[in-house]
């Protein structure tokens, strides 16, 4: 099972996430960190997140890249955290960005459960340089991709949850 | 506590104001929080304040985070402070509206 979260910022989304992933079945629960630790504001925000899953039973692993070549013990339900942060670290990090689909799959297919956290960064009207509108396309491809194979995909507005493709039932 | 969202321009102060005759409206919410950053109040503090001030209160605010995240460290933190307090809003609110070129779409 896929589900894909996303929403705009401080929405709420890492929130629900962890509720969802709290009401899934499975014992064993792994959060995959993508986020690079770099400035006080980084430092700051990871702090945070590891505060909100402190008694979740979350087994963290810190994996900027390469999703593919991660290894996780079967039947185990994954939070990937998120999309955006493991595209910028592939294309501009040394990386390779036609590889994050592929590498999704695989992590969906070794994971009985797969909760993928993106971001949406595509409704401020503003033309970036180049570098920034290939990073928006391939952001949106890649969100377009993981909706298309997701059994239940979701915008957090504001706290609230709202549905576009299934239904959260179908993935608790 | 009634809260009305959306893109710029999409209606949702109109929207509030045309379903909730005569309810205090707090209008442009978003400038709100910019204001309470400044003076260095804390989005969510802030917004908890304004649901117990002003538990009736119509509150309409523009969606501000679906963007690049800002390289300016202040618009930064003035995008996701909006979001945090709107979760607060929300959160409160019996009745979330979205509006969308001018129609409300109820999410709560």
């Amino acid at each position: 099972m896929i589900a894909l979260i996303t929403g705009g910022s401080g929405c709420g989304k890492s929130t629900y996430a962890e509720k969802l992933i709290a009401r899934m079945p499975g014992e064993k629960r792994i959060y995959i960190a993508t986020m690079q630790v770099y400035d006080e504001e980084s430092v700051k925000r990871v702090a945070r997140h590891r505060a909100q899953r402190a008694d979740k039973g979350f087994t963290t692993v810190e994996r900027p890249k390469d999703m593919g070549g991660l290894s996780v013990e079967p039947g185990s339900t994954v939070l990937l955290e998120d999309v955006p942060n493991l595209l910028a670290n592939e294309m501009f990090d040394g990386g390779c960005a036609d590889d994050i689909f592929p590498g999704l799959e695989a992590l969906a297919r070794k994971s009985a459960n797969l909760i993928v956290v993106t971001n949406d960064v595509f409704c401020d009207g503003i033309v970036y340089p180049e570098s920034t509108q290939e990073y928006i396309r391939r952001l949106a491809a890649l969100n377009a991709a993981l909706a298309q194979t997701a059994d239940f995909v979701c915008e957090v507005v504001y706290s609230i949850p709202v549905s576009i493709k299934g239904d959260s039932t179908c993935v608790l | 506590m009634k809260l009305y969202i959306g893109g710029a321009y999409q209606g949702q102060e109109e929207l509030a104001a045309r379903e909730n005759p005569g309810a205090e409206i707090i209008s442009a919410f978003h400038e709100r929080v910019r204001e309470a950053l400044a003076n260095g109040e804390d989005p969510r503090a802030f917004a908890a304040r304004i649901c117990a001030e002003k538990p009736n209160a119509v509150v309409a605010a523009n969606e501000v985070g679906a963007g690049i995240v800002p390289i300016d460290a202040g618009e930064r933190a003035y995008r996701e402070a909006v979001g945090r307090a709107l979760c607060v809003i929300a959160q409160a609110s019996d009745t979330v509206v979205r509006a969308v070129c001018g129609i409300g779409v109820r999410i709560k």
